[in-house]
């Protein structure tokens, strides 16, 4: 290769870029240039053996696929009562986190958040006077309770011995009254009896004590020097 | 509408998760991607390898196709990078008898795909059969850089000043490598049948 403008001239030839005054000026330097010439007809030769490449048909091969993540899927329908389940999670570890406190008393439903509020000494002395009131309240009414029961048992009691008494003296009113007077007399005087015969043998018992007592004593005082 | 616009659409649709697109897409090309495979790798196998490459290369940038230039050269840069990262992984070794022997292969696969075609001359699927081994053993031949040249100037249709902007070269370089490889090919066809 004689002339220097060979390579680019051939390249250039083939170039579509060119333009079409390039192409001339090219073409009147081949027509001048003989090396440039042969080397211009052994490329276009050779260009022409490579454009008898025949297309290949693609073997059978594995396409590349959009991965399964891509590919569309059904949009998922949710429905507000999936997420119940999560939101009353949500409420309860809130509730916790909160040191909620739901408390209920006369005036309805109180809900504190945080810890109880702390109480000074008045606050808790007219709580204490407030429950010692109805503490007292209560006693009372229980008294009255219990003092009716045993007025009404009472007269239960008077009924039934009134009605033995009137079964075993019979049903004359005023010598019954005076009988029944009779019978608690005698009963009274049979207490009495028992209480005094008690009283004396309890003091024949600390006599007896008494005795001993004194045997013991002048037994000690008589064994000493 | 055009090839261009068709691609777009199909682009498109392939983006928002369309496996039919993307298939279409794929079939469209594939044919281009593995002539242009084959004769950078020389053989069947590597093609295939390569072509593969190519489309996983192509499904994983396809977001960033943004329709500034047609698909089918943005698909061919892809092609072009990905051409050179497995040659330098595998060195092409294609002599003329191994050349025809994978040319005969795939003639034979050529002829059960063409049963449907039954008039179809044995003597042209002959002719192809050793026309394109020959090319297929004369590139393989050819350093890398000037395959990659005449690959994308005569098979490509691409201008020198596209190539010098693919390959990072000057186009004076891309020039003086596209005349080397043709002088070289010249060479080695008269080499083989005193052309």
């Amino acid at each position: 290769m004689a002339c220097e403008r060979t390579a680019t001239l051939v390249a250039d030839h083939f170039d579509e870029a060119l333009s079409l005054l390039q192409r001339e000026a090219l073409e009147r330097h081949a027509l001048e240039c003989p090396d440039c010439a042969h080397a211009l007809a052994q490329a276009h030769q050779t260009h022409a053996h490579l454009l008898g490449w025949q297309q290949q048909a693609v073997p059978a091969w594995a396409r590349p696929r959009l991965p399964a993540a891509q590919e569309k899927q059904p949009r998922l329908r949710w429905h507000w009562w999936q997420w119940a389940p999560l939101t009353l999670s949500c409420v309860l570890a809130l509730a916790v986190v909160l040191n909620v406190q739901v408390s209920t008393d006369s005036q309805g439903v109180a809900i504190r958040f945080g810890a109880a509020p702390t109480l000074d000494t008045a606050q808790l002395e007219a709580r204490l006077a407030a429950f010692e009131a109805q503490q007292q309240v209560a006693l009372q009414t229980l008294t009255q309770t219990l003092m009716q029961q045993q007025a009404t048992d009472n007269a239960r009691l008077m009924e039934a011995v009134i009605d033995s008494v009137v079964e075993q003296f019979g049903d004359s009113t005023t010598r019954s009254l005076e009988q029944v007077v009779a019978y608690f007399e005698s009963l009274r005087e049979q207490d009495l009896q028992l209480l005094q015969a008690s009283y004396q043998q309890l003091a024949d018992s600390d006599y007896a004590t008494i005795r001993s007592v004194e045997q013991l004593a002048s037994l000690v005082q008589g064994g000493q020097p | 509408m055009s090839l261009a616009e068709q691609d777009e659409a199909l682009i498109r649709a392939a983006n928002e998760g369309s496996a039919r697109a993307w298939d279409q897409l794929v079939r469209r090309h594939e044919t281009q991607v593995y002539n242009f495979s084959l004769r950078l790798t020389g053989n069947p196998t590597d093609a295939l390898d390569l072509m593969q490459e190519v489309f996983l290369g192509v499904y994983r940038n396809l977001h960033r196709f943004r329709g500034e230039s047609q698909f089918s050269t943005w698909l061919f840069r892809i092609a072009h990078n990905k051409a050179i990262d497995m040659a330098r992984r595998r060195p092409v070794s294609t002599s003329l008898e191994s050349a025809l022997e994978e040319a005969g292969d795939q003639i034979e696969a050529r002829w059960q795909q063409l049963d449907e075609v039954p008039e179809q001359d044995p003597q042209v699927l002959l002719d192809e059969r050793q026309r394109n081994a020959l090319i297929l053993s004369q590139m393989g031949a050819l350093p890398l850089e000037q395959r990659l040249v005449v690959e994308l100037k005569v098979f490509q249709s691409l201008t020198f000043e596209e190539i010098a902007e693919l390959q990072d070269i000057s186009a004076n370089t891309a020039k003086t490598r596209f005349y080397t490889a043709l002088r070289r090919l010249k060479a080695l066809m008269e080499q083989d049948h005193g052309m």
